[in-house]
């Protein structure tokens, strides 16, 4: 019995490797076949922008192989794909899931993404995935949870686009509702307006110096498109105003948008800049009831939260390394049941064989004293018993029955012609 | 059996306000239940001693101050989820409870005009009436310091842990719209006291002086508010000023009025 993962992540493998080993959902049964066809109990396939993993339940020497040749055969070229991932068994196997599951293996570390990504790869492999991973996956929910709701390991804003939704959130009391005007058709501002929109703030305008590029944008997001020059009178409603143009120098500058923001009513505004160079003239920020913000300020904050998170590694580690113990305390004991049985088993064929032999030559015995010696072997194989099955059960139970199992099968011929 | 809920009240407080102040020192914020269940568990043992202080000279009118301050902290951080009030609150009811229990807190004697329960209402809504102009003052404080991180684009501990300047501005706006009725109702059953009850009873013209400029002060607050609109670092600087004049005022009569028992 064992439990391995076979795959890459952000850590071991660029974004065009990466991208081309992702699964869309629709892959994953085939590609779990395939590898189950090559010998395991069970699998879950785990694909993210930043991992593919394999979760595998009593893989077979040749299943690693094989997630290699279907990851290979999506980079092409007959370029080898073990070279950019990594192979774990067992302990090493569980505690890397749960480390995933808890966000400590993200490239954020702590986000909380991953904990619903490990959900949905659970929930779509479940068919194939077997009750040892089934467990698993549970359980693995349970530690990412334990460690976001016992330490600060997802407090705080650790990347650039939630720092900006919680520059906002230090604004408005609610961020559901507000209107957010956006600037521009950069990478950065889509993702910040993305951001903004799952906090519920509604992007009612964008604007860009193209109308056609602007208004592929707001068919996206629901809004209307503007021009630039359009734009500055809407600085007087707008509660967040996102600038991601790619102009080379300021195009929000106080002389455009002074007059609009006057007419506010002393009403908060937040600008996020996030365009390099900036797109807002520093002067704007000193306007009142302004709050302006450039890409550096969100980095800052990011910082701020991601120094805070890597504080909490430590706490986090314990608990999973808690949780680890325990799993391996029950997939020990699961182990442990069928051996000792056919251990026993075993053991009790050669106490009837021998008593048998030995019964044939005592024929003058009554049958109570038949019955006697025959109670008699009983009693002295449970006492020999007793003791290695204690000792079985109470390293199950402390996760270490794995070795001493291993070293019962080779002792006592326990294996089976199957190989289970 | 004043004291000892009194007492208890006081070590609650101020478990309450280490509890609220350890964010700041570096150290893991408390649970919520603990943050909220410290000052609750003081309140309730509080509410227990103030029941049974007739409400007549400087230390049984702290001491209900203290009491409205911790429950108006506790409604900001139940219903606003504004847990940094304590910040302020909680150091402040520690020290009025300390200082009432300095000065002497006892079973003291019905109001010499008798009409107990109107007297004990007029304390109640003008004490009531105060605690909300402090806790405007206090929220003002908190939108001034939150404005101040924002603007310097500083992201410490304030950032983190004050709550949105809309938030903020917004328990200011409920605490002067709800102080006014409060202290209004509370000077209105004092003249009804004086004039029913109290008969010759001589009343110090300081009291009267403060009491109407608190109320007038009170009344600007909210007429700034609601009528002219006033909002966040315009109306944070109005409360401000207008609590610390309430005080400043208070003192200086106080002083210009030395062994006064009746003042508050």
């Amino acid at each position: 019995m064992s439990i391995a993962v076979v795959g890459v992540n952000h850590r071991t493998a660029p974004l065009e490797v990466r991208e081309r080993f992702a699964h869309a959902p629709r892959e994953v049964p085939a590609s779990l076949q395939r590898v189950l066809s090559a010998g395991a109990g069970g699998g879950v396939l785990l694909s993210t922008c930043n991992r593919t993993e394999f979760y595998l339940a009593e893989p077979s020497d040749s299943t690693a192989e094989t997630v290699w040749a279907i990851l290979g055969e999506r980079l092409g070229a007959g370029r080898n794909a073990s070279e950019y991932g990594y192979f774990q068994r067992d302990r090493a196997a569980v505690r890397h899931l749960y480390r995933v599951s808890a966000g400590l293996d993200s490239m954020i570390l702590g986000e909380s993404q991953i904990q619903g990504q490990v959900r949905e790869a659970w929930e779509a492999s479940r068919p194939q995935a077997g009750p040892v991973l089934h467990r698993l996956f549970q359980s693995a929910l349970l530690v990412g949870a334990r460690v976001r709701s016992e330490t600060a390991l997802g407090s705080g804003a650790a990347s650039a686009p939630s720092a900006a939704v919680a520059l906002a959130d230090k604004i408005f009391s609610r961020l559901a509702g507000r209107s957010a005007l956006v600037l521009g058709a950069g990478d950065m501002a889509e993702l910040a307006a993305g951001c903004l929109v799952s906090e519920g703030v509604r992007v009612t305008l964008v604007a860009n110096r193209s109308y056609e590029r602007a208004r592929a944008i707001a068919d996206q997001l629901g809004a209307r498109a503007l021009t630039l020059d359009e734009a500055w009178e809407h600085f007087a409603t707008a509660d967040i105003v996102l600038s991601s143009t790619a102009a080379p120098h300021a195009v929000v500058t106080w002389e455009r948008v002074a007059p609009a923001i006057g007419r506010r009513g002393g009403r908060p505004l937040c600008i996020l800049d996030l365009a390099v160079p900036r797109d807002v003239e520093p002067a704007v920020g000193q306007l009142e009831n302004v709050f302006l913000y450039d890409i550096d300020d969100l980095q800052a904050v990011a910082a701020h939260a991601a120094a805070e998170r890597h504080q909490e590694v430590p706490a986090a580690e314990r608990i999973v390394s808690d949780e680890v113990e325990r799993f391996w305390a029950w997939y020990g004991g699961l182990a442990v049941v069928p051996v000792l049985k056919e251990f026993r088993g075993r053991l009790d064929d050669v106490r009837a064989a021998e008593l048998e032999r030995a019964l044939k030559r005592l024929p003058h015995l009554s049958p109570e004293d038949r019955a006697q010696v025959e109670q008699f072997s009983h009693a002295l194989l449970n006492k020999f018993l007793h003791p290695p099955t204690i000792a079985l059960k109470q390293a199950a139970q402390a996760g270490r029955g794995y070795g001493l199992l291993e070293s019962l099968k080779k002792l006592f011929g326990l294996e089976r012609p199957d190989g289970s | 059996m004043v004291l000892v809920p009194h007492l208890l009240a006081l070590g609650l407080y101020g478990l309450a306000t280490a509890l609220a102040l350890a964010p700041f020192a570096g150290l893991r914020p408390a649970p919520r239940a603990l943050t909220l269940g410290a000052p609750l568990s003081g309140a309730t043992a509080h509410v227990v001693g103030v029941a049974q202080v007739t409400p007549v000279g400087v230390a049984p009118v702290l001491s209900i101050l203290a009491l409205f301050l911790v429950l108006l902290q506790i409604v900001s951080e139940r219903v606003f989820r504004a847990s940094a009030v304590a910040l302020f609150t909680g150091p402040l009811a520690t020290g009025l409870v300390g200082l009432a229990l300095l000065i002497g807190l006892g079973p003291g004697a019905a109001p010499s005009g008798g009409g107990n329960a109107w007297f004990i209402l007029h304390v109640t809504l003008s004490v009531l009436g105060l605690a909300l102009l402090a806790l405007a003052f206090i929220t003002a404080a908190l939108y001034l310091l939150q404005f101040r991180e924002l603007k310097s684009k500083r992201f410490g501990q304030v950032f983190r842990l004050f709550p949105p300047l809309e938030r903020l501005d917004r328990l200011n706006h409920v605490a002067l719209v709800a102080g006014f009725p409060a202290l209004t109702l509370g000077v209105l059953l004092a003249l009804g006291y004086a004039v029913r009850y109290a008969g010759g009873m001589h009343v110090d013209p300081a009291q009267i002086v403060w009491g109407s400029f608190t109320w007038v002060v009170l009344g600007s607050a909210v007429w700034m508010r609601v009528v002219r609109h006033w909002a966040g670092r315009r109306a944070a600087f109005a409360s401000i000023a207008g609590f610390v004049a309430v005080v400043l005022v208070y003192l200086a009569l106080k002083l210009a009025e030395p062994g006064t028992q009746r003042f508050l």
